[in-house]
């Protein structure tokens, strides 16, 4: 009897350690103020790059992307604008598409059409969004140089664009490149949820 | 008197033949009532946090947008359940979409869709606090469904598209079936 409770024990113990009883189904994520490691992934080329070659040398912003997405599509001016106003900083946009819906050729066609100045990679089987529990599209995750999360969600406060009253990452980026606190590291927005391929 | 028994006979059969075309006429009536297409109405936070307390019976809320391919997919098994499940449950959708669509393209889908569900449309003043007061670890993805216990508690909650048998049943299980 002692014998089989000590083995429930331990396969509860392995359960919530693997997140089998996370609510969403999902880990947590990567948590603000937590350094991510290095990781590589095909671009749009099929040629393998690493966060660590991608950065800038005041860090990198993390975008999930989609081919599809009306929000995404709302928002790709802005994105456009502040990459390269970012990348002026030091902060260099990688985009990330993990939508298994959408092909190589799809995503390759729509980031010429949209004119994105950044590397694109394709996240295959949805991993990279499953180990930052990415949800949405657009999504940004906005990392120091040395891989410090400190800024994770929406870019701004109005998916139209017209009635933008908060910046959140240019705030958090103007407020780190100043050495100054970030008032707020984590903004929700409704988007597009990441069509994650089905598991076997 | 054989005239008599013929017109007797006559007027029974043209009393019987007119109930039927009166029945046939009753019933094509019932069948043709115009749907109560549902009604979009434009709420703010506080508006739709109050909407979403339940009344004495199970809430479904989904939110959705036209924009949103899985959210349009899944909008006929909402209808269907909506219908089927009649005055047990509650049942309530939330518009994501533009405020300027309010009177085009969310009432035009509606209508495709033959919904009568109430419907808001939802002009939020603050998106992060609203998502997070409704479930907290919601990203903000849709569609995202939930179901509420007539007691106010989450009975259940799917981000991303759901499975018609796997709602009904959850539905159920809320209703104590």
């Amino acid at each position: 009897m002692k014998r089989t409770v000590l083995m429930l024990a331990v396969i509860a113990g392995v359960a919530i350690a693997f997140g089998v009883f996370s609510g969403s189904g999902r880990a947590d994520g990567i948590q603000i103020g937590a350094a991510v490691e290095n990781f590589s992934l095909p671009d749009l080329n099929g040629e393998t790059k690493s966060l660590n070659e991608l950065k800038g040398k005041n860090g990198a912003v993390l975008v999930w992307l989609s081919a599809q997405c009306p929000v995404v599509k709302g928002y790709n001016d802005r994105i456009l604008e502040i990459s390269e106003e970012f990348k002026a900083k030091g902060i260099n946009f990688v985009g990330i598409n993990s939508n298994a819906t959408e092909s190589l050729d799809w995503v390759k066609s729509n980031a010429s059409e949209v004119g994105y100045k950044f590397p694109i990679l394709i996240d295959k089987n949805n991993v990279l969004a499953d180990k930052f529990a990415a949800s949405v599209t657009p999504e940004v995750y906005y990392f120091d140089a040395k891989n410090v999360l400190l800024y994770h969600g929406a870019i701004d406060n109005d998916r139209s664009g017209r009635n933008i009253t908060t910046q959140y990452l240019r705030d958090a980026a103007d407020s780190a490149l100043g050495g100054k606190a970030i008032s707020t590291t984590r903004a929700n927005a409704f988007g597009c949820t990441i069509k994650r391929a089905e598991k076997q | 008197m054989k005239y008599a028994l013929k017109f007797l006979v006559s007027a029974a059969l043209l009393v019987a033949g007119a109930n039927c075309v009166f029945a046939q006429l009753k019933s094509d009536v019932a069948e043709t009532k115009p749907k109560v297409v549902s009604r979009v109405t434009k709420v703010d936070d506080a508006a739709l946090m109050a909407a979403l307390k339940p009344n004495g019976k199970p809430l479904v809320v989904n939110f959705w947008a036209t924009w949103c391919a899985p959210c349009i997919e899944e909008y006929p098994d909402l209808v269907k359940i909506d219908a089927e499940y009649g005055d047990k449950i509650d049942l309530v959708t939330v518009s994501l979409d533009d405020v300027a669509d309010i009177d085009t393209g969310v009432p035009d889908f509606l209508k495709r869709m033959n919904a009568e569900m109430p419907v808001y449309l939802l002009v939020s003043q603050d998106e992060t606090a609203l998502i997070a007061k409704i479930r907290k670890d919601w990203s903000g993805g849709l569609p995202f469904t939930v179901i509420y216990g007539k007691d106010g508690s989450e009975a259940y909650f799917k981000e991303g598209k759901f499975k018609s048998d796997v709602l009904r049943a959850e539905i159920d299980k809320t209703l104590g079936k």
